[in-house]
């Protein structure tokens, strides 16, 4: 006997139906989008600054930011100082993995908090310390104890008042094993803060370190949170800071909006009204949203530059920055712990031809600190290698006898300049008759791999972003006892020596000697293989106007940028 | 009929185990965790500093009993937090699942739109211009890939016509128009793959049904052709269709993980790779959870359409 089917065609479209509306109204449960932003206004009476200033005056000659030659000079001359008011939109090519400023070492992290908090530090356009936080300080005779004179006239963005409470809780959760502050080493030596009074903070140190004011500045792991800050909130999500701009919305993988701090300390910044910061993590969304005008910024590519050149709407500015390409060279495997091999393989690389073809030529060869660091990088003329020398490569092999030399050089494809400095490598060894093989990892792979305990690797490629003092590119890698030196094998008494002494000298003059000194050493005995240090290359649409490329990569400068439409 | 969705529902339960704990070991058996992921190359921190912060972490713990504390809290409605950024999984998942299956809603709409209708002319006209058509768009729907369609549409809807929809997500309740402009590419990109296989899949059965004696026989009654078509073939047809659009849910959300990154749609498909990348281990062991439960769910309901389509198919 036939039995009625209980699931009929009415029934089937009704839960249909409900189904549908289930998920339009699940997708209705989202963050809701930003209202339209306000309109620019000009107000004609502020002091006249020129926009998109050089960065770096003391750099290479390449590396000066320049707007490109195709695009007009509109957002070069406009007078940014006149302009207050209105909103932009920036494409941020990295998700922002977490905004806590002290929990991660990811640059998209800074991308994400550096509008937000200050250090007690800040850097100008060319890298020049400048007051933030603390208007001034006095540094003891021997170097031990740093008294900070606070601001007085500081607000947390919740409207607290910013005191020296403050830069003691924020010591105390950098220095706290369970927060995992990836920079906790760069205030270590800071012991203790002392609160003296509401408005003055002194650092006691164990030992003196010269760079300890920049290391502030530099803003990984120095930006000051307020008292309580991460027992009352969750900081990986939400930021109260002292900033020039307030974030008032953040949904991940989408965008992240701020508005001006209306109380910001600095009376004349910033002059926008507010931005949103869109996550665009392809270069061709980006080149697309820039085009059609959806957002006012991007960071690009060579190639990506080279597709918005041609629009007159759009510029580029092209400055240097900290981004430091770098082989490293296992020392504590053989035969890499032969001085003769690592300077034999260095000999048959041209970095000239490695720029090329990696980064289509954005770039400047550049020695241990990156090129275009204030004044402590080593200038062109004093670089080695910079022509490749088969011949000798060739004989230095066979004098180390290493005639069948083969290995592997690692790099990650989440970085592709990566894979292709070590595919010019690999061709460029087979020249000397070294057989080298480029494998590629996933990142979280590589990172395993590379880091300590394990240094399994003969060669890796990676690079090293801004580090505020010559100290942080040198000593944790080249040091006998540094962590990130491959089981203690590199070792050079006169290069600990040198090291030390930067660690202790006061003087910059005597601090600048020396680390030019260590980086010609490091240059002659190749514990790694320094090429070069890329460049900041960002679009701007042309109503922007007062915005300067900074070279630690930051948008530092978005605060005193404006639109004039 | 409840019986039989009860039963089915029932067998999720072992479904859902075998998934969670393939991705559990899975994700271990990949070199690196949150702890190499944070300090990342640049920090210096010693191998000692390191093993400490995994206690932290509680991931010095054999993983049978990572994955029983794991098991434990799920059963009481806890997906965890957030390694990364101590959100809990469940309502960082749920803010993201709604656009995902938005998407896959959408892409599947179009597919099927565009699919069935073609298929079955395709089928009908055979040696014509349509049956052309047809083997064009299955093979262009089977040899580009979505994420070069994507940014193809991006470049061309941009530099071509100057044209892109805002930039940040917008509710459908908010602006339903500006919310499908957005959402069009995305899914189209997603649906051309799904329409090649729901294509192939129409002709091929419609072929098969229209040689059938019912169908000579409905024909043979004097039933206009359109009636035919539609009533007797094209829904016997529609079977094995409906059975590929729900094996094919698996390809679609792997693909959202691309689409949504291309287009900036902060979806589960995202959320799902990213925690990957940063060895999120609870939110990836939650998203899995999640998309295995709806792919479950989908064929569920694919299964209970059988009955629709077949009225020989009985569940009870």
């Amino acid at each position: 006997m036939e039995t009625r089917p209980r699931f009929t065609r009415r029934s089937f479209l009704r839960q249909s139906v409900l189904l549908g509306a289930g998920s339009a109204l699940l997708a209705a449960c989202q963050q809701q989008s930003p209202p339209p932003a306000p309109k620019a206004e000009v107000k004609p009476t502020e002091a006249a600054k020129p926009a998109a200033a050089p960065a770096q005056p003391t750099a290479a000659p390449a590396a000066a930011a320049k707007p490109s030659d195709a695009a007009p000079p509109a957002a070069q001359s406009a007078p940014a100082g006149q302009v207050r008011g209105g909103a932009i939109t920036i494409a941020q090519e990295l998700d922002p993995v977490s905004l806590d400023p002290h929990k991660t070492s990811n640059f998209s992290a800074v991308q994400g908090f550096e509008h937000v908090y200050e250090s007690l530090t800040q850097y100008d356009e060319k890298l020049n310390l400048q007051p933030a936080l603390a208007e001034r300080w006095e540094v003891s005779p021997d170097g031990t104890q740093y008294t900070f004179f606070l601001r007085k006239d500081v607000k947390w963005h919740d409207g607290n008042e910013f005191t020296a409470a403050d830069v003691k809780y924020w010591h105390e959760r950098m220095m706290a094993q369970e927060t995992v502050a990836p920079y906790k080493n760069w205030f270590d030596m800071i012991e203790r803060i002392e609160v003296v009074d509401k408005n003055t903070a002194k650092a006691v140190l164990g030992k003196p370190y010269p760079p300890l004011l920049a290391t502030f500045a530099a803003l990984r792991g120095g930006a000051i949170t307020q008292e309580g800050a991460a027992e009352k909130g969750n900081l990986a999500t939400t930021a109260i800071g002292t900033g020039p701009w307030k974030l008032v919305e953040y949904v991940p993988q989408s965008h992240l909006r701020y508005v001006k701090n209306a109380d910001y300390w600095n009376r004349e910044l910033p002059r926008l009204d507010e931005f949103t910061m869109k996550i665009v993590t392809e270069e061709d969304a980006r080149v697309a949203a820039l085009r059609a005008g959806q957002v006012d910024y991007a960071f690009l590519s060579q190639e990506g530059a080279d597709r918005v050149k041609a629009d007159r709407n759009i510029t580029i500015l092209e400055s240097p920055k900290a981004w430091l390409t770098v082989a490293q060279i296992n020392t504590s495997r053989k035969p890499f712990d032969d001085i003769r091999v690592r300077q034999a393989l260095r000999m048959a690389l041209d970095p000239n031809e490695i720029i090329q073809k990696a980064v289509s030529g954005a770039a400047t060869p550049s020695g241990p600190v990156p090129t275009g660091h204030t004044d402590w990088f080593l200038k062109p003329d004093e670089l080695k290698y910079q022509k490749p020398d088969l011949d000798k490569a060739r004989a230095l092999l066979a004098e180390a006898g290493q005639s069948n030399l083969k290995f592997t050089i690692l790099s990650s494809p989440q970085y592709p300049e990566f894979v292709s400095t070590a595919l010019v490598m690999q061709d460029s060894f087979k020249k000397i008759g070294v057989d080298a093989e480029v494998q590629q990892l996933e990142w979280g792979t590589f990172v395993k791999q590379v880091n300590a305990p394990a240094f399994d690797y003969d060669v890796n490629i990676t690079a090293r972003t801004f580090y505020p003092d010559p100290d942080h590119y040198l000593y944790p890698y080249f040091n006998s006892a540094a962590v990130n030196n491959p089981n203690k094998s590199y070792n050079n008494p006169k290069v600990d020596e040198l090291l030390d002494r930067g660690r202790t000298v006061g003087d910059s003059a005597q601090r600048h000697q020396i680390y030019a000194e260590v980086q010609k050493l490091l240059e002659d005995e190749l514990p790694h293989f320094w090429f070069y240090s890329g460049l900041n290359i960002e679009a701007v649409r042309n109503h922007v106007v007062g915005y300067v490329p900074s070279f630690t990569g930051r948008r530092i400068f978005l605060k005193q940028t404006g639109v004039q439409r | 009929m409840t019986r039989y969705i009860v039963a089915r529902l029932l067998w999720c339960v072992p479904v859902l185990l075998g998934a969670s704990v393939l991705i559990f070991v899975l994700l271990r058996f990949l070199p690196g965790d949150i702890v190499d992921i944070i300090l990342g190359t640049e920090g210096s921190a010693t191998p000692e500093v390191r093993a400490t912060i995994r206690r932290l972490f509680g991931l010095d713990q054999p993983i049978y009993v990572q994955y029983f504390v794991w098991l434990g809290a799920v059963l009481r409605g806890d997906l965890g937090s957030s390694l990364r950024t101590s959100e809990p999984v469940l309502g960082i998942l749920l803010s993201r699942l709604p656009i995902t299956i938005e998407l896959a809603l959408l892409s599947v709409g179009i597919s099927v739109l565009m699919a069935v209708p073609l298929g079955v002319l395709a089928a009908v006209k055979r040696g014509g211009p349509i049956e052309l058509l047809a083997r064009l768009v299955g093979l262009i729907g089977l040899s580009l890939p979505n994420f070069w369609l994507a940014t193809m549409m991006i470049l061309v809807a941009s530099l071509g016509f100057g044209w892109l929809p805002s930039l940040i997500y917008v509710n459908p309740l908010t602006d339903p128009i500006e919310n499908l402009k957005q959402m069009l590419m995305p899914a189209f990109s997603l649906a051309l793959a799904l329409m090649a296989i729901v294509l192939r899949m129409t002709r091929s059965a419609m072929l098969e049904v229209l040689g059938q004696d019912y169908v000579k026989t409905a024909r043979a009654k004097g039933l206009g052709e359109r009636l035919v078509l539609m009533r007797h073939a094209l829904k016997n047809a529609m079977i094995p269709v409906v059975t590929v659009i729900g094996v094919q849910m698996g390809t679609l959300f792997g693909g959202t993980v691309v689409i949504e990154q291309i287009f900036g749609l902060p979806g589960m498909g995202w959320t799902f790779i990213n925690g990957i990348y940063q060895r999120d281990y609870p939110t990836v062991q939650g998203a899995v959870l999640m998309l295995a439960l709806t792919f479950v769910l989908v064929n569920l309901v694919v299964d209970l359409m059988y009955a629709y389509l077949d009225p020989r198919i009985r569940y009870g």
